[in-house]
């Protein structure tokens, strides 16, 4: 299992160059760099703080990975998420996919940002200056 | 049994997990009874919190006439935001 989930940030260009030289024969590296909006609705976000189910955060993500995997192939992936408090403009999310071709690495940054943005067991809550709320979903 | 609240429900009930040792079978349904009857934050917790979702050992479940064992992980939130 590739899915790391940690307090600490995300060093963009350092998980990039280990990642690199770790799959130095591959023929492409994909990459999303997902970060905290600065704002909601026009309201300023002081800070994040997520909440998730780690266990069930795990199991699931092995579950639904192992079936992106099923139909593409890559060589190898990363794939970081922070939980706790972040601020604006952190970064949030990494997802690095070392391919052959570049279809397939494509393909599996996609689909695995887009199941980690919908499903994944994580909480969200949003502090303003004035306030503080729990994110809704989206698809609610 | 352990018992795990994430989110509002958390917030609601103002504490993460319960342990709890069955003598007998219980569905989901009779477990949130059980919980109910804790007391007047778990009531309003189970009553308000829109679109609970309930998970066992891991797995989304729909179904609360489903029958738990005492190993099992029961956890109880709302719609999860996503990463």
């Amino acid at each position: 299992m590739k899915v790391f989930f940690q307090k600490k940030k995300i060093i963009f260009h350092t998980e990039l160059k280990k990642f690199s030289s770790k799959n130095k024969f591959s023929g492409s590296i994909s990459s999303f760099l997902g970060k905290v909006r600065p704002h909601r609705n026009r309201k300023e976000i002081q800070f994040l703080e997520i909440e998730f189910y780690k266990k069930m955060a795990y199991y699931q993500a092995e579950r639904n990975l192992k079936k992106i995997l099923s139909k593409i192939q890559i060589d190898d992936f990363l794939i970081i998420h922070r939980y706790g408090k972040l601020y604006p403009s952190e970064n949030i999310i990494l997802v690095l996919v070392a391919s052959e071709h570049r279809k397939d690495g494509l393909t599996f940054t996609k689909k695995s940002v887009e199941w980690f943005k919908k499903e994944i067991t994580f909480w969200k809550k949003e502090t303003f200056h004035s306030h503080s709320s729990w994110v809704q979903p989206e698809y609610e | 049994m352990k018992i795990l609240y994430f989110a509002q429900i958390k917030e609601s009930i103002g504490k993460d997990q319960d342990i709890i040792e069955f003598k007998s079978e219980i569905s989901i349904n009779q477990l949130i009874e059980e919980l109910i009857s804790k007391g007047e934050k778990y009531k309003k917790s189970f009553d308000q919190i829109k679109n609970l979702r309930c998970a066992v050992n891991c797995e989304y479940t729909t179904n609360y006439n489903k029958i738990l064992k005492n190993k099992d992980e029961i956890a109880f939130f709302p719609p999860v935001t996503g990463g």
